[in-house]
């Protein structure tokens, strides 16, 4: 009795910490929309300000206030992170389930896609696709979704081989059953924590990708809230001292990425059935 | 086997010569407090990508300066009017379609020939078929007439030919070929002793030299990012490091900021025509805002240039009111002081009523644009944000977007962009308010002025240099028309942006020319004139 208590002790906090980092990720990418004017706005008459009871994260060159700044650009990144994770995670869905439902060749194919893409440098193609796509927020978004989904893929494809082999599986086809329906019917279902766990690991992999396409500026443009441009503006000024521009900024950008791990890990835990009883 | 040997030893010692090289780079930066040597310090676009070799833009293009391995024919002097280097006597014929210069008779080439007039037209006949930087568009033929005197034949008049000579580095036809970028051989103040791709280009003077001697015998220049040139500074191994306005308010022991006035501009165009047109290339033409006669002028009015040169370069910089501000050939009539009232007048009478957001609107257009910058330079981001804060007081809305140069000239068209320009001829004005030659408009912002053209076009054909300035103001307002506030203002003039360094103590630099756009090699055009005390 005393070890379910425990046990149940677990999950619930697990639960409450879930709940907290949801809430803490949700608080950010609405401050950051309400906050979106404030972030862009300049005023040369409080520039390079400390920080200070004000402005939390003080100021940069132009007078804008970091912190709203800050804010603004993680809601951003969030955002963008869900959008690209989503895309990528569906992407590798179909994939996974094309390279099971339609035949050898099709499986030939989607593997060699990809280790074609997991075999450039990462970066590197997203730089080149962003690049090609006219940079900017749809650049951003196309880079980074049609570069994470691979993976994710794989793992997939892995599992619906497995699942191929499996007798309820056959016997499905022996009574008649559609390949499509098969597959979506008894096949997805299975998929669903892999897939789910899958797409809440993209999103630190988007997120961080994000600001490291737009650091490299290759991404968004050099005005709009980002991390990636608030970090590399700070690089200039690094050497004179001003270090708030950097430390902040990088901070919470970590934090962020820390929360939707332990996102990741605790869906894992809650879904995953050898651990529903802890 | 003794070929072997040999090679094996070729190599060996290219390496020891690399490492000797660096140490060699160190040893000078501690000791270049001796008497006749200067460590400088540019930024990393500076250093020249073709190399020195002015058919591939060595001291001409964009960033204009001195070739300092080279001599030129001409030289722009501290007002900017015109002297003479290798020249000792010009001519032109009635027409304005000859030029003859006499050369001087005693200036040897680094490797010792003499340089005649045959080298000078090879020059020219070189960049009219091969540069890509220089406009030689003009040049019909560059002739030898005899050892010391050069004929050009021009296509059409060009009054301003000798602005051209004095950024043509005369190249020497019995030792021109591939290399010469990378072992450039001229007869100028200053050899080439050594350049590391990346890192530092060392200048040796020249004893040859048919001038003054230089007073710096050798000329070290490192290329660095702002904030590692900053850090150079802090750290004492160099004598002259270039920075800007953000690190203007630092101090560096040992060194003094040093301030160049410039012509270096930043504004902004405003396209003079209305929307729905498109150029033979597709490219959106004209802005139904900014069409308005009276918008362009409100705007002019509104901005405080002052404030801005505060807040934006922390007090380093002038008032632009012109593309050529100081010059030979610039109308002091552009000039205006701010006033912010005087300009919502003006908008109101034209119609341009606040609506319910304090953005004003006329016939369901609003008073709004968008205001281009260059990703990636942050003064001009700067300047377009105190510009949309300045216009917001006046019931215009400003949004400011970073684009990237490789669609930015199209955008402009029907955008106004952040551009920098500023140069010692008046070909500017030129390339920037005269309708391009078969078009409609100008250039780089929609925009056409028959009036202006006429003036400009009677400026390239007149018979002297000094008759042409006063046809060159003409052209930027003649009493009736022109493209200053009382005209048609086309483009917005905010700023010269002054070029800063840090000096180390003890060196002199010589008074300097009004620096053009570009914070690179002016600052070195009279090197050979700076001493240490």
């Amino acid at each position: 009795m005393r070890e379910t208590q425990k046990r149940g002790g677990r999950r619930l906090a697990m639960l409450l910490l879930l709940a907290f980092t949801v809430v803490f990720l949700g608080a950010v990418v609405w401050l950051g929309d309400a906050w979106q004017g404030t972030a862009l706005a300049t005023d040369f008459t409080r520039k390079n300000l400390s920080p200070c009871l004000t402005y939390p994260f003080g100021t940069d060159w132009m007078g804008r206030d970091m912190f709203a700044r800050t804010v603004a650009g993680l809601s951003m990144s969030i955002r963008i992170g869900l959008l690209t994770a989503c895309i990528s995670a569906g992407i590798a869905f179909l994939m996974g389930l094309m390279a099971a439902v339609m035949g050898r060749f099709a499986d030939g194919m989607i593997g060699i896609l990809i280790d074609l893409v997991l075999g450039i440098p990462h970066m590197l193609l997203l730089i080149l696709i962003s690049f090609a796509c006219g940079r900017g927020f749809f650049g951003v978004v196309a880079g980074v979704s049609l570069t994470h989904w691979a993976s994710l893929a794989r793992l997939l494809r892995g599992e619906v081989l497995q699942l191929k082999e499996s007798q309820y599986i056959k016997i499905a086809e022996r009574l008649g059953k559609g390949r499509l329906y098969v597959a979506f019917w008894h096949m997805a279902p299975n998929l669903l924590a892999q897939f789910v766990t899958g797409l809440v690991l993209l999103f630190p992999h988007a997120i961080l990708h994000e600001a490291s396409i737009t650091f490299l500026g290759f991404g968004l443009s050099p005005e709009q809230p980002a991390v990636g441009n608030i970090l590399s503006e700070s690089m200039q000024y690094l050497v004179t001292g001003k270090w708030w521009l950097a430390l902040f900024p990088g901070l919470l950008l970590v934090l962020v990425v820390l929360l939707f791990h332990y996102i990741g890990q605790a869906a894992c835990r809650l879904i995953d059935p050898g651990s529903t009883h802890e | 086997m003794l070929a072997a040997a040999f090679a094996l030893g070729l190599s060996g010692c290219r390496a020891s010569g690399e490492a000797g090289s660096a140490a060699d780079a160190k040893g000078q930066a501690s000791q270049s407090q001796s008497r006749d040597s200067v460590v400088v310090v540019m930024g990393p676009s500076s250093e020249p990508e073709a190399g020195f070799d002015p058919v591939y833009g060595w001291g001409a293009g964009e960033h204009v300066h001195e070739p300092l391995i080279q001599s030129t024919l001409t030289v722009t002097t501290a007002d900017l009017k015109i002297g003479y280097d290798l020249a000792v006597e010009m001519e032109t014929s009635g027409d304005g379609l000859i030029w003859t210069v006499k050369l001087r008779d005693d200036v040897k080439f680094s490797d010792g020939e003499p340089l005649t007039a045959k080298d000078v037209a090879f020059t020219y006949n070189m960049l009219r078929d091969s540069s890509s930087v220089n406009d030689f568009t003009m040049l019909k033929e560059a002739r030898a007439v005899d050892e010391t005197t050069v004929e050009f034949e021009l296509k059409r008049p060009y009054s301003i030919w000798p602005y051209t000579m004095a950024i043509t580095g005369i190249i020497p036809e019995h030792a021109y070929g591939p290399d010469y970028g990378s072992h450039p051989i001229g007869s100028g103040r200053y050899l080439l002793r050594q350049w590391d791709k990346g890192q530092q280009v060392i200048l040796e003077s020249n004893p040859d030299y048919y001038g003054e001697a230089p007073k710096m015998k050798k000329v070290t220049i490192l290329f660095m990012d702002e904030d590692a040139a900053y850090a150079a500074a802090l750290s004492g191994q160099v004598d002259l490091v270039y920075t800007s306005a953000a690190f203007s308010e630092q101090t560096v022991s040992g060194f003094s900021l040093f301030s160049c006035e410039t012509v270096d501009n930043r504004g902004f165009n405003l396209p003079a025509a209305p929307a729905g047109e498109t150029d033979e290339n597709g490219v959106r033409l004209g802005n139904d805002f900014t069409a308005d006669e009276t918008v362009r002028r409100a705007i002019n009015l509104a901005i405080d240039r002052e404030e801005m040169i505060g807040h934006v370069l922390n007090g380093h910089g002038t008032a632009a009111y012109s593309v050529c501000d100081k010059m030979p050939w610039y109308n002091p009539a552009a000039e205006l002081s701010c006033d912010p009232g005087q300009a919502a007048a003006l908008l109101e009478q034209a119609g341009w009523l606040a609506g319910a957001d304090g953005i004003r609107e006329k016939n369901g257009v609003r008073a709004a644009f968008r205001l281009l910058y260059p990703a990636g330079d942050s003064v001009r981001q700067a300047l377009c944000e105190d510009t949309a804060n300045q216009l917001a007081g006046v019931g215009i809305d400003v949004t400011v977007e970073g684009v990237g140069w490789d669609t930015a000239y199209d955008q402009a068209q029907s955008t106004p962009l952040m551009w920098g320009w500023g140069a010692h001829t008046p070909m500017e004005l030129y390339n920037i308010y005269h309708t391009k030659p078969g078009g409609k408009y100008a250039e780089y912002s929609p925009y056409a002025n028959a009036g202006v053209d006429a003036w400009m076009d009677a400026a390239l054909s007149s018979g002297s240099l000094e008759e042409s300035y006063e046809l060159w103001r003409k052209a930027q307002w003649d009493g009736k028309t022109g493209i200053t506030q009382a005209g048609e203002i086309p483009w917005i003039w905010l700023v010269n942006i002054d070029h800063l360094y840090w000096v180390k103590d003890g060196l002199k630099v010589a008074k300097q020319k009004l620096h053009p756009h570009g914070h690179g090699w002016t600052i070195v055009n009279n090197v050979d004139q700076w001493t240490w005390e």
